[in-house]
């Protein structure tokens, strides 16, 4: 088992109230799954990525990685074994290092000696991944990330987080902050990676399309729960209406959600069939 | 002369800005301890030199004393989350006792005492008259190309994301804290380093000398950007060296002229604050100007 989140609870103050953002939740992943989340604003869903990474730490329960108690662990201890990609595409990559040099450091996942961070060898290396994504980002090593447009960027920031084949990657939204096209290329280049190097992934999205398309298992989240866990043959038969109806079932009544599948008119098209659908349930 | 005077002081003060571009420009992170470094710095190398040990022995002390104290700064910002400005503030304030208990005395005159600036044009063999020159760019170019050396390692890259963004750093198995208390650290040092040369070169170390460091080490540091425009950072270490010199020597011109237009040497500081806010406000004069809003 790559992954055991064993009954975590992490609870938040809001003026004066408090809501779990978990509520006893238990997630086993294991190795090779891909598994995307969907769940309305506030279900937990960055909640669980940031316990499971360690930059929240939770108030009860426990986190596993490859059957060893990490809860206790800092985020950069276990950032050897997690690769991770955020929304903001300005958040995995830093702005005023080259494209050579962000990559080198994600190549040297913790490593802090006195070495050059780009020796010749290296840099030749980096250019050979670049031009696997075919971008035309291996021309460009020697630019400062602060150049890249917002996809580039975020396609850099996918590289380096698969780079050194993490046990673990942890997907946050992290092509909703792109245009369509973009969209598209960077979920493609995600999907091409985890395949190349059969990532372990939990991937957090928004869309419901894209939460039936991508990986071999779907979770969906509510109130700090696991409502929904399908494994890829129940997930194959799934249509987006279906989920807008399971949606539906455990109340979840949040428009703007439902609305985010639409990608362009004929998806938005399905949409309103399917919200027509989801009333009629 | 003036000119002379004025490269002297510009390389032996390109250090302190040297580290001020450190913590400023690298790492992001206002630091005021320099303001306490530096004379912490003089202090030190003095009181070493005033009880008979070697003067470039007494400025490695300096610098070691210097590393303490911007380690000290970096761990109330990082590790007790002191904001960054504070935590620079309480170091400074320590250190203006610290200082007065290390020399004994608010003013320690070194006139007639051995430097590091004579020691070592002896072993150079560096003619009369030119040993300041000389080995304060010895200490200033040698020391930008460590720094530069430096921040090409995997250590000094990761020092220059953390600075940029420390989130992305921790993802990627590295603690932005601790790259910050080093950086803010090796920061202190070419300070205090700074300080201690300095005292040497002008003949005493005075408790009083380090109010304005950090104004004078943003001075130089904008200037030199301003001025040469760098791209890549060794010419940025160099123009940071530059801008040391270019501002010594609006300083010397200030106070030989400044009478005639009625400046003295007491309204130096006002006027140096005034070019580095005009710097630092520039682009939000310029949008403004722009019409632009936030």
């Amino acid at each position: 088992m790559i992954l055991r989140v064993l009954e975590v609870t992490k609870t938040f103050s809001l003026g004066g109230s408090r809501f779990s953002a978990l509520d006893n939740l238990t997630l086993f992943l294991s190795e090779g799954d891909f598994a995307t989340v969907i769940g309305s604003n506030g279900a937990g869903k960055t909640t669980l990525l940031n316990v499971i990474a360690g930059t929240l730490r939770p108030d009860r329960g426990k986190v596993e990685i490859l059957g060893q108690d990490v809860t206790r662990w800092p985020a950069q201890r276990r950032a050897k074994l997690i690769g991770r990609v955020f929304q903001d595409p300005l958040r995995g990559t830093a702005s005023q290092l080259t494209v050579a040099e962000n990559l080198a450091l994600a190549a040297k996942k913790g490593g802090r000696g006195l070495a050059p961070l780009l020796s010749r060898g290296r840099r030749r290396y980096l250019a050979q991944v670049l031009a696997s994504l075919e971008m035309g980002l291996e021309g460009r090593l020697g630019e400062k990330v602060a150049h890249l447009s917002g996809g580039e960027r975020q396609a850099l920031a996918v590289l380096m987080a698969t780079l050194t084949r993490p046990k673990l990657l942890l997907l946050d939204e992290h092509t909703a902050a792109l245009d369509p096209a973009n969209a598209e290329k960077v979920l493609a280049i995600t999907e091409k990676l985890v395949a190349e190097h059969r990532l372990t992934t939990l991937m957090v999205t928004h869309r419901m399309d894209q939460a039936l398309a991508v990986g071999n298992r779907l979770i969906m989240m509510h109130k700090g729960q696991i409502v929904l866990d399908l494994d890829e043959e129940e997930k194959r038969r799934l249509r987006v209406e279906d989920l807008v109806g399971l949606f539906r079932k455990v109340g979840v009544s949040d428009d703007a959600l439902l609305l985010a599948t639409n990608d362009d008119g004929e998806k938005g098209m399905m949409a309103e069939e399917a919200k027509k659908l989801a009333h009629l349930l | 002369m003036l000119f002379l005077g004025a490269l002297e002081q510009g390389l032996i003060y390109g250090l302190m800005a040297l580290g001020v571009y450190l913590s400023f420009r690298v790492l992001s992170f206002p630091d005021l301890s320099v303001d306490g470094t530096f004379p912490l710095g003089a202090a030190v190398a003095g009181i070493l030199v005033f009880r008979g040990f070697d003067p470039i022995l007494a400025v490695l002390g300096a610098l070691g004393a210097g590393l303490l104290a911007g380690a000290f700064t970096g761990v109330l910002a990082t590790r007790l989350r002191i904001p960054g400005l504070l935590a620079g503030v309480l170091t400074m304030i320590m250190l203006y006792s610290l200082n007065l208990r290390i020399m004994g005395r608010p003013n320690l005159p070194l006139l007639g005492r051995p430097t590091a600036f004579l020691r070592l044009s002896q072993v150079f063999a560096i003619p009369r008259g030119w040993e300041a020159l000389s080995i304060g760019g010895l200490f200033a170019l040698g020391l930008a190309l460590l720094l530069f050396l430096f921040l090409k390692t995997e250590l000094g890259g990761a020092m220059r994301a953390t600075g940029d963004n420390p989130q992305m750093v921790q993802a990627y198995g590295m603690s932005p804290e601790s790259l910050t208390t080093l950086g803010i650290s090796i920061s202190n040092g070419l300070v205090a380093l700074s300080g201690a040369l300095a005292s040497q070169y002008s003949g005493f170390a005075d408790v009083g000398m380090g109010v304005g460091t950090i104004i004078a080490g943003l001075a130089s540091v904008i200037v030199g950007e301003i001025l040469f425009r760098p791209r890549g950072i060794a010419w940025h270490l160099l123009a940071v060296l530059g801008g040391s010199v270019v501002y010594r020597l609006a300083i010397s011109l200030a106070l030989r002229y400044g009478a005639t237009l009625g400046f003295t040497a007491s309204d130096l500081r006002l006027v140096t604050a005034l070019v580095v806010l005009l710097a630092l406000a520039a682009p939000a004069l310029r949008s403004a100007l722009r019409g632009e809003t936030g």
